[in-house]
């Protein structure tokens, strides 16, 4: 029953899946097991993204139907037998820059390979992300930023982790526009990716987590 | 006229970007003169490159296309620091790109352009983001157009972009874009109206399809300019016909011309075949 789950999010019949959802859930799948099948889903559309088959509409779609589903399935949920995540990832796009596409993406990517994320939105203040790194104790800090002046923003914020004395304690990766070895040494950065399966393939690596 | 802003010479594509830092003349010139050749009325211009050393990275672009096109320039910067090097070292008066609803722009900008005369290109967001419905948006802009108007530049030098967002996340994005370029045009006549063409199609396969469909149906309501790619000739040749449908090409002179220089349909038409004569 949850592989027809898996097809009807991964084929994108959004009028089926949530429906599908909901009668799994009253014939008695456990819930732990239909978000399984979302993850897997997730991970088949991801795939299918990488390899120019699907486009934003349909990483927009599954993300719909996700979000659905979830709150369906999340308040029945013991909060002890949620799935366990990889690792911590907090992310956002740097003060002075209002482009969330490129990280909206990003964090799709990282969240249906299993990592904890925590979006701060866009234009986000280096205070607040020093505030979050120091909260929520995360491997990875991901900052993105599209326009050229991002990077004084994103090497502000770098800046702002040593001077809080906390630098040491998180990988910091960039990504955006046209980021390259260049701006990741100017803003101080671990690493920088050109594209959303680079912040995984980082993430994984910093974090220790098999592809 | 609709006035093009040839968009090729921006240091945010890859290939630019590296010429810009390695002074690849020879490439940036070739952008230049092919987009000038192509009916560009404006050549942008952006470094691309951290802001530390865009003043110069930009100083560089402004000499190196000038020396080979008349062509005015449009200065593409978020960094007032650039922009300000920048329009010293420029020979014709140029369009600035941009000023927005965000006080740190419109102060640092809008002085610049009151002070050398230059039209500027005025987005539709502010402190708070990109108002998301039509209101919001003029709202932003009616602000703005007051604040030209103070610094003294007439409604005719400001380039409102009504900032056209991805349809690939809203399907509503071309739709708002549309009933406010048609609301810019009723409340200030006197504007041109412009926008980037390709974020319409962000995230889509077959970007130029919807790209050409956006354009037409953004001059038909009364967009006048665009940030394009003057050397699509699909592009080019849907501008050319929509120009033609609007009735602002008398005769069809612009249409006719555009025919037999080559720049749309398939190669001009050669002189008519001698009849043959048939058995």
């Amino acid at each position: 029953m949850t592989a027809e789950l898996v097809d009807a999010i991964a084929e994108m019949r959004d009028d089926e899946a949530v429906p599908l959802a909901e009668k799994l859930l009253e014939t008695g799948t456990r819930p732990i097991d239909i978000l399984g099948a979302c993850r897997e889903a997730m991970a088949i559309v991801g795939r299918r993204f990488e390899e120019g088959e699907y486009f934003v509409p349909e990483l927009i779609l599954a993300g719909e139907m996700l979000r659905e589903i979830s709150e369906l399935v999340k308040p029945l949920l013991a909060a002890s037998s949620d799935v366990a995540k990889h690792g911590r990832i907090v992310l956002g796009t740097v003060a002075g820059d209002i482009h969330d596409i490129g990280k909206d993406i990003v964090y799709f990517m990282l969240d249906v390979n299993g990592f904890e994320v925590h979006d701060l939105g866009v234009d986000v203040p280096v205070d607040t992300f020093v505030e979050k790194v120091r909260e929520l104790q995360p491997q990875v800090l991901a900052l993105s930023g599209f326009l050229t002046l991002s990077y004084d923003a994103m090497k502000e914020t770098v800046e702002a982790l040593v001077q809080a004395g906390i630098r040491d304690t998180v990988k910091v990766m960039i990504g955006g526009g046209t980021v390259d070895e260049q701006v990741r040494e100017y803003a101080g950065a671990d690493a920088f990716g050109s594209d959303a399966m680079a912040a995984v393939t980082l993430a994984r690596q910093w974090i220790g987590v098999a592809a | 006229m609709f006035e093009v802003i040839g968009e090729k010479i921006n240091g945010t594509r890859k290939t630019v970007g590296t010429a810009v830092v390695e002074r690849d003349a020879e490439l940036i010139r070739s952008l230049a003169v092919r987009q000038a050749e192509a009916g560009a009325s404006w050549i942008d211009v952006n470094a691309g490159t951290r802001s530390d050393r865009e003043p110069d990275d930009l100083i560089w672009l402004v000499e190196t296309v000038q020396a080979v096109t008349e062509v005015p320039l449009c200065l593409d910067s978020a960094n007032p620091e650039a922009l300000k090097a920048a329009i010293g070292v420029t020979a014709r008066t140029p369009l600035l790109n941009s000023i927005s609803g965000e006080a740190w722009r419109l102060e640092s900008v809008l002085p610049l352009a009151a002070q050398h005369g230059c039209p500027v290109i005025a987005l539709a967001l502010d402190a708070d983001g990109i108002p998301t419905g039509k209101d919001g948006r003029l709202a932003v802009i009616s602000r703005l157009i007051e604040a030209t108007r103070e610094a003294g530049l007439p409604d005719s030098g400001v380039y409102v972009d009504p900032l056209v967002m991805t349809i690939s996340t809203d399907i509503t994005s071309a739709l708002t874009a549309l009933d406010t370029i048609r609301a810019i045009r009723e409340l200030f006549p006197q504007v041109h109206i412009t926008s980037g063409l390709s974020n319409i199609s962000f995230g889509l396969p077959a970007r130029q399809t919807v790209n050409r469909a956006f354009l037409t149906l953004a001059m038909a309501a009364g967009q006048d300019s665009a940030i394009l790619d003057p050397l699509d000739r699909e592009l080019r040749a849907a501008m050319i016909a929509t120009e033609l449908l609007l009735g602002r090409d008398r005769h069809c002179r612009g249409y006719t011309k555009a025919y037999r220089a080559g720049l749309l349909g398939g190669a001009p038409a050669a002189a008519p075949a001698p009849a043959t004569a048939t058995a």
